[in-house]
């Protein structure tokens, strides 16, 4: 303690936290990536935010304070579209928790290597679809004169007739629903993989050791897996809930511009404002954006602080 | 988990602040300036546009072959396109990327003072046109194009192209909108005369849906640039304001929403819904019906039933006519061209007027847009009083009766207005005009007045 | 597995019980309904025109020329083939590579600012970046002259993951422990050399979950190769097919039925050859973000 040098354990110290800032060289390749094409981006739409930026027009762009901001809480679409993209959240999110959450409880149990592996396998088949191929594909599936569901409804079994038939898309009830279904379908297998790889790293022993006092398979369930797979769940709900807050592509594939349809929601209003309507106002349509951001923000945090580790790990 | 381990609020907040700061300061630079002494934006009520057509460059300073763009879907149904382009040199054309009528690239490139490309062939007027004359980015061609063929183009289409009596559309493909039906179908329901009144319309449809010949009477594009406005037309073409909107509230266009109801329900239940392509606006449910060959009657420009009939067991089932009349009315209909405009920053202007009358009056394009090829029969028309002279005079084997029918409409035919909401107008309304086709508002009167308070706030917001 | 360790007085050949039967029956419920949509879409491919826009399920008259008509009618379309693969071939290894560094210096180096570096990381998973960022990355591209060209799609095409992918790596990294660090350390390795002797053999697998992950979003990006491309020759694959029948042009469905097998196929055939590797990354720590 005394014996030891004070130089010389600074100098030490010195070398050693230079040697440290030496290793940002593995980080610089990431950065400069982050930093120009995402970061700058980002911040740039930031600072439109700020002005009367419109595209179409000639002059400059005027710096007017928080003025967009105003306007934005203030204007009914951004409200009844931010409402929208909620309602699509809430809807989507309970069935891509819970549905890869039993299917993955499912095939865990399934003792046969090869089955296992074939069920891994094809359920992970839509993740490996690019996104536009997925969209296009359940529009024809959905599609009212032709598509193959309606076809069954209405022709093989005869539940509804041409003039009632479910309209997926047009039918302003009906298209959250349609669009989530589909998305069930495009992430049930990766979110499975995501629970079975935490169900791999509950220890059996604690199976083992419920059985013997006498649990049942309930019990089981609620008692270890469950509260083992907290964090996964915890994970998949705020990322998830990041997503489809910020659908677009979907969207427009499924409901176009139409301010009146349930699809229209506020990431749909600032395409329709920055690149289809009138001047582009896009300094109000970056404000927009901000503004739903934060929002995402504030409830992501919220999510995460809800679902904090408590227990001390 | 790791990951809650380490993020915790504290943390969050610490890298959100300090990233965010770092970074701030690199992107405050402001947005481009614009170009000194460019005219102000027009005001939004103004029709006209300050023409804001900047000195152009020295003119023969080329440095590059002559390169216009086009948008993808004039590739796809003119063939022969790409073909001449590739035979005539010193052209290099390329797929412009402007999916959904997206022109910001063109834009942005303007605001820099350049452009990639001399010529844009795929330009609509009451679409586009207003919006890239006020960014400055396309200049007239008045100063290019032969005076012969200025005068050959039809006057009602250069009428359409033209603002402030300066030609910014070179117009080479005309749409009209008209009525065609399935022969077949509306044989078996017993309907032996092409309707030429909406009443005959509405009979018809309502005696091919009884006789189960088809389960729709008829379908219609329910966009309004695709049906309220032609509907309105064939009443009266006198329903724009002075700022050049369009007019909701007029007598007309309420006669033309009771009849896109009673003709919706005789159609499919599915009609208004968005269409799958081009942000909701192409590849509708009346296409799919009518290609389905469960519709009777279908009434939009005809290169889309032509298009969908591709798709029949036997295609020449089709026959096409003019846009039925109001009892009384104007009997008009719409019509649109679609054009090239030239870029101010671009190059090779008087080269790109050549190539562009080369284009035009080309033979091969037309026999292939109205005969048809193997990979698409579009039925787009040319502009030009001589070509119609021509065959007039003399017709070619390969030109069908059907021609006249639809270029006879082009005499009482009117574009829509030309205005910064030319098209916007529309898509801004259809909410408010789709309750009352969906019987969810019973007053006509009131459900247009709220699209023109609808339009009215939209405009609010560029002043 | 359970059954070995059930206690001794229950029978010790397994029979089939009704549980899992029922297991099966739920899990190939599952399986179904998602082949069922593709295998739908195969069939769309060769139904003839008229029978495509009939609604039936099975065709009157099979037509197979779609697919050749695809491919023939677009000229230039090996060229599009040939630029989505060098895209996404760029950009999942440029990614990787940046991936794979940073997670090495997140876990296993004394690195100052960690927390930051990861929390950003973690913020922008939940920001709308795309919606955002298009326009001033148009801008950037331009002002460096990287316009239409299928190469400079590389660039933005690395941001579209690589939050998600350092993160991943990250988990997998933690997997190794510490002392091998250490080890190699005392056996005079730099720390160049542990990364790529030591370290590297070690997380193939959570290097295949990564590649995968990226592959599959360079390969179906839409957005930016629309934006920043306007050549032919120079766009992708997926920009193409899109945009040659998705819009005023040729649209019939067995044709689009047609190009999407052929877009699919080949991910879902690669898939299924790396399947083993993937799914051992999984389980070595990929997704312990």
């Amino acid at each position: 303690m005394a014996a030891i040098s004070t130089r010389a354990t600074r100098q030490s110290r010195l070398s050693a936290s230079l040697q440290h800032w030496g290793n940002w060289v593995f980080l610089i390749p990431s950065a400069i990536f982050f930093l120009g094409y995402m970061i700058y981006p980002i911040l740039r739409t930031l600072w439109l935010s700020f002005t009367d930026y419109r595209y179409l027009r000639q002059g400059p762009a005027n710096f007017v304070g928080l003025q967009n901001f105003q306007y934005a809480l203030s204007d009914p679409l951004v409200l009844i579209g931010l409402q929208r993209a909620l309602q699509f959240t809430l809807v989507f999110l309970p069935g891509m928790i819970f549905l890869p959450l039993i299917l993955a409880v499912m095939v865990d149990r399934v003792t046969v290597r090869g089955l296992a592996t074939f069920y891994r396998v094809i359920l992970l088949i839509p993740a490996v679809i690019p996104g536009p191929m997925i969209f296009v594909m359940w529009r024809l599936l959905y599609n009212y004169e032709i598509g193959p569901i309606n076809y069954i409804l209405v022709d093989v079994l005869g539940i509804f007739t041409k003039a009632n038939a479910p309209q997926w898309v047009g039918n302003p009830s009906l298209v959250i629903p349609a669009v989530a279904v589909f998305q069930w379908w495009w992430g049930l297998g990766y979110h499975t993989m995501f629970f079975l790889a935490g169900l791999a790293a509950i220890p059996k022993d604690l199976y083992e050791a419920a059985r013997i006092d006498g649990a049942n398979e309930w019990q089981v369930f609620w008692g270890i897996t469950i509260p083992r797979l907290r964090p996964i769940m915890a994970i998949l709900v705020v990322l998830r809930f990041g997503t489809a807050m910020a659908v677009i592509d979907e969207y427009l594939l499924f409901g176009g511009f139409n301010r009146g349809l349930p699809t229209y929601t506020w990431t749909v209003y600032m395409y329709d404002l920055a690149f289809q309507t009138g001047e582009w106002l896009q300094g109000y349509a970056a404000a927009i954006g901000w503004l739903g951001a934060i929002g995402m923000l504030i409830i992501t945090a919220t999510l995460l602080y809800i679902f904090r580790n408590r227990d001390n790990n | 988990m790791a990951l809650n381990k380490k993020l915790n609020r504290r943390n969050f907040l610490k890298a959100g602040a300090v990233a965010g700061s770092a970074a701030a300061l690199a992107a405050c630079a402001p947005p481009p300036a614009a170009a000194p002494g460019a005219p102000a934006a027009p005001d939004a009520s103004a029709p006209t546009v300050a023409a804001a057509a900047p000195a152009a460059p020295a003119a023969s300073t080329s440095t590059r072959p002559l390169s216009p763009t086009f948008y993808q879907w004039i590739y796809d149904l003119h063939p022969h396109i790409p073909e001449l382009n590739k035979t005539l040199p010193n052209v290099k054309a390329e797929i412009a990327p402007t999916e959904g009528f997206g022109i910001e690239r063109f834009v942005a490139e303007t605001k820099n003072k350049e452009s990639t490309w001399d010529v844009y062939v795929g330009m609509t007027p009451f679409v586009e046109m207003t919006q890239l004359i006020s960014t400055g980015a396309i200049v007239p061609w008045d100063d290019y194009i032969p005076k012969d063929v200025l005068d050959d183009i039809i006057p009602s289409i250069r009428e359409e192209c033209s603002v402030n009596g300066k030609l910014y559309s070179w117009p080479f493909f005309l749409d009209i909108t008209g009525s065609a039906w399935h022969s077949g179908i509306t044989k078996a329901a017993g309907i032996t005369k092409a309707p030429t009144t909406w009443d005959d319309v509405l009979t018809g449809a309502k005696a091919i849906i009884d006789s189960k010949a088809a389960p729709y009477g008829n379908v219609y594009d329910p966009q309004g640039w695709r049906s309220l406005a032609p509907m309105t037309h064939s009443m009266s073409t006198q329903v724009y304001t002075s700022e050049g909107r369009f007019d909701f509230n007029h007598d007309a266009a309420i006669e033309a929403l009771i009849l896109m109801k009673k003709l919706k329900d005789l159609g499919p239940a599915n009609l208004l819904e968005a269409g799958a392509s081009d942000g909701g606006v192409n590849s509708t449910p009346d296409e799919v019906a009518f290609a389905a060959e469960k519709a009777g009657f279908y009434f939009k420009y005809f290169n889309s039933p032509y298009r969908m009939a591709a798709n029949w067991k036997d295609p020449n089932l089709l026959q096409i006519g003019a846009y039925p009349k109001f009892a009384g009315g104007e009997g008009s209909t719409v019509f649109w061209t679609t054009g090239a405009c030239l870029f101010t920053y671009g190059q090779n202007k008087e080269a790109a007027a050549e190539y562009m009358k080369t284009l035009t009056y080309d033979k091969k394009i037309w026999q292939d847009s109205i005969a048809g090829t193997a990979a698409a029969h579009p039925v787009q028309l040319p502009v030009y009083t001589s070509i119609y002279k021509e065959w007039a005079a003399s017709k070619p084997e390969w030109l069908p009766e059907a021609v006249n029918t639809i270029s006879g409409q082009m005499p009482i035919a009117k574009a829509i207005t030309n205005h910064l909401f030319g098209l916007k107008q529309f898509q801004l309304a259809r909410p408010f005009y789709e309750k009352y086709l969906l019987g969810q508002e019973t007053s006509e009167k009131t459900v247009m007045q709220q699209c023109m308070d609808a339009v009215t706030a939209e405009l609010k917001k560029t002043a | 597995m359970q059954q070995t360790l059930r206690p001794p007085l229950r029978h010790a050949k397994p029979k089939v019980r009704l549980s899992t039967i029922a297991r099966h029956l739920f899990i190939n419920f599952f399986v179904l309904i998602i082949l069922l949509p593709l295998a739908w879409i195969l069939l769309l491919s060769v139904k003839s025109l008229p029978d495509a826009y009939s609604g039936r399920l099975w065709p009157e008259q099979f037509d197979f020329t779609h697919y050749n008509y695809v491919l023939t009618k677009i000229p230039g379309l090996s060229q599009n083939l040939s630029n989505s693969l060098i895209v996404t071939f760029g950009s999942v290894t440029l990614t990787c590579i940046c991936a794979v560094l940073a997670g090495y210096a997140l876990v296993h180096l004394r690195t100052p600012g960690k927390a930051l570096v990861i929390g950003l990381c973690t913020a922008t998973l939940f920001f709308p970046t795309r919606l955002l960022s298009l326009i001033p990355i148009y801008e950037i591209q331009r002002s460096l002259g990287l316009l239409n060209s299928s190469l400079a799609l590389i660039l933005p095409y690395v941001t579209l993951n690589l939050a998600l992918s350092i993160l991943t790596m990250r988990g997998i990294f933690e997997q190794i422990p510490g002392e091998l660090v250490e080890a190699s350390r005392m056996d005079g390795c730099t720390t160049w050399q542990t990364l790529f002797k030591v370290m590297l053999p070690l997380i193939t697998n959570g290097l295949v979950v990564l590649i995968i992950i990226n592959f599959v979003s360079a390969w179906g990006e839409y957005l930016f190769a629309a934006t920043l491309t306007s050549d032919q020759s120079q766009r992708t694959l997926i920009v193409v097919l899109a945009r040659a029948f998705g819009g005023v042009g040729q649209f019939s469905f067995p044709r689009l039925a047609a190009a999407y097998a052929m877009v699919i196929l080949p991910g879902v055939l690669a898939f299924a050859l790396a399947q083993r590797l993937y799914f051992k990354g999984l389980t070595e720590g990929a997704i312990k973000l």
